[in-house]
């Protein structure tokens, strides 16, 4: 862990970038952007060299996040990030492997990955970026979509209720669970530092925000608006019943929210390789 | 100078202060002091922000007969104020022909007083000079308690040097205070607490008094940090302007209001002035477009000079 809120002038985002792509292709105000500084900020707080790092991203806004990362990255099929990853851990147990990828891509379509790689616990720090739709396939109401709200496959209001992702990362099994929100950018970067540093697999949910599909659809307010409702009103009841923390203003449980020191699925395949 | 005790009408003693100074203890040991020399006392104290080093004050009256508890403005015999700009808040409550003003010169800067938001600015304390304000009083003393407190090694006995002071002005036998201040302290700390009450009446029998004119004295972990140069001259923002987006988000979330979209909806400076460098449009833009520097002050807008593309078709930077 590297010292809290500390203002590091070294730290340079953009030679971590492939500036050729830039702009990135994001809409205007969208919590992605946020959420790639940070884990960039991340990867040079916790000391990871360049060369040592692979990403590997799903389909999705969140997916296009790693292409922009100037790294080893691994853009792959709908879903199947953590699969992929977990082949590549498997292979490479020396690289330090992030997954970066969205709620539709890491609940829906890759659910069952990601309860089997919380449940080996392998050696791997998944980043998925909740903003509450599928936004680069046109705007489908994804898992963790509050209710009542307007998606193109749910004209008349989304009645489904949203899921609670790191209720289901802690069940499985997952080593460090943790949620926070892009507008915390300092608090953010610290978390995924410690998800980099956590042996095990780190399950991290970024609170982030899709201001062009859901947002302006849906009447929640300009960029900046949205970004500070990330505090609590706007956000699903699942992530505010379970919440005590009387000196935060949001009612959005943040922060580690579990950790156990289970050994990882590499200290465990280790046992068995060399019979 | 002494309090005339003759007179018909209570005694009132004002203490003020900031939480945790002990303005409480203090007027706590004056009145049971007070009761056990015979006469009647009410007290009574608003302390409601005083673990968040807000305003504290007590009133204390003593008198052959006390009726209400509460001291009426510009009646206060004594006011005996722990931290400097809370003596100089309740000044007008002191008794303007007799009153004694009793004050620490030490400051405590509160959060609040920290508006300006700049690097090495000046917090926003009263400025007003000790012997500005006793000239001003019928009669009275600023001591610098703390720094005396501290001489004797512990700074947390300021309170009891005050007391000390105070003792002065009421006149009561010093053997009578140190008795009930050896009640209301804790066991470990009598013996210093006995020297700091001497060390207050001391200072001020003896006139050992601090030279007022100058300013009073803030403790120096609290000082702020001396710069020859605002902060603005070491503050470089830029942008890049092919890859803002224009989605207002600096513009909103700037404390200082001194970003503004320009006619091609790119982020810009406007009140150079007004940065002080705190980095949030930096750490929030979405598209990664700006970054502020520690540097000399230049608002270099990279690649402003050469035409942009993008500033004939807004659409096109998407």
């Amino acid at each position: 862990m590297t010292a809290m809120t500390k203002i590091d002038d070294r730290f340079d985002v953009r030679s971590w970038l492939r500036e050729a792509l830039f702009p990135h292709f994001l809409c205007p105000g969208c919590g992605h952007g946020i959420a790639l500084r940070a884990l960039v900020w991340a990867f040079h707080d916790a000391g990871i060299a360049r060369d040592r790092l692979a990403i590997v991203s799903g389909i999705g806004c969140s997916g296009r996040i790693g292409a922009y990362i100037d790294t080893n990255t691994f853009h792959v099929t709908h879903g199947r990030p953590l699969a992929y990853a977990t082949g590549l851990k498997l292979a490479r147990p020396d690289l330090e492997v992030v997954v970066i990828t969205g709620d539709g891509d890491c609940l829906a379509i890759g659910g069952n990955h990601l309860i089997h790689a919380c449940r080996r616990n392998i050696d791997l720090t998944c980043v998925m970026l909740n903003n509450e739709i599928y936004g680069m396939t046109g705007g489908q109401v994804s898992p963790t979509t509050a209710e009542d709200r307007w998606t193109t496959t749910t004209p008349a209001g989304n009645i489904e209720p949203a899921f609670d992702a790191c209720r289901l990362a802690e069940a499985a099994g997952a080593g460090l669970v943790g949620r926070e929100m892009t507008l915390h950018l300092p608090a953010l970067r610290d978390l995924l530092v410690e998800g980099l540093m956590h042996p095990g697999f780190s399950f991290i949910e970024v609170i982030s925000d899709c201001t062009e599909i859901y947002g302006r659809k849906n009447d929640l307010g300009l960029p900046a608006e949205m970004m500070l409702c990330q505090t609590g009103s706007l956000r699903p009841d699942v992530y505010t019943s379970t919440v005590d923390q009387p000196f935060r203003p949001n009612r959005l449980r943040t922060g580690v929210l579990a950790r156990s020191d289970r050994p990882g699925y590499l200290a465990r395949i280790s046992r068995v390789s060399d019979r | 100078m002494l309090v005339n005790r003759a007179d018909s009408r209570p005694i009132n003693v004002l203490v003020v202060g900031v939480g945790g100074q002990g303005v409480i203890m203090v007027s706590k040991v004056l009145a049971q002091l007070c009761l056990e020399q015979g006469y009647e006392v009410k007290q009574s104290e608003v302390h409601g922000m005083a673990k968040r080093g807000g305003s504290v004050f007590s009133h204390i009256r003593f008198g052959a007969r006390v009726w209400s508890p509460t001291i009426p403005e510009g009646e206060a015999d004594v006011l005996l104020a722990m931290e400097w700009a809370e003596g100089l808040r309740w000044l007008p409550s002191l008794e303007p022909e007799r009153g004694i003003f009793i004050a620490d010169t030490r400051r405590i800067v509160p959060p609040f007083a920290f508006r300006n938001r700049r690097r090495g600015a000046d917090p926003a304390y009263i400025t007003t000079r000790p012997d500005e304000v006793l000239d001003r009083v019928a009669g009275g003393y600023a001591i610098d308690a703390t720094r005396e407190a501290e001489a004797l090694g512990n700074g947390r006995a300021a309170n009891t040097v005050l007391l000390g002071a105070l003792s002065t002005a009421l006149g009561f036998p010093a053997e009578d205070w140190l008795a009930v201040i050896s009640r209301f302290v804790p066991s470990k700390t009598i013996e210093t607490n006995r020297q700091a009450f001497h060390r207050g009446r001391t200072v001020i029998e003896a006139g050992d008094l601090p030279d007022l004119s100058a300013p009073p004295a803030a403790p120096a972990a609290a000082a702020p940090v001396a710069t020859a140069t605002p902060a603005t001259d070491r503050v470089t923002w830029r942008i890049e302007p092919s890859w803002c987006k224009g989605c207002n988000v600096c513009v909103t979330i700037c404390p200082e209001r001194c970003l503004a979209l320009d006619q091609r909806k790119v982020a810009v400076l406007a009140a150079p002035d007004a940065c002080t460098g705190c980095r949030l449009c930096e750490y929030l833009c979405p598209d990664l477009a700006i970054t502020v520097s520690d540097g000399a002050l230049s608002v270099a807008i990279e690649g402003a000079a050469s035409p942009q593309p993008a500033a004939a078709d807004p659409g096109s930077r998407r």
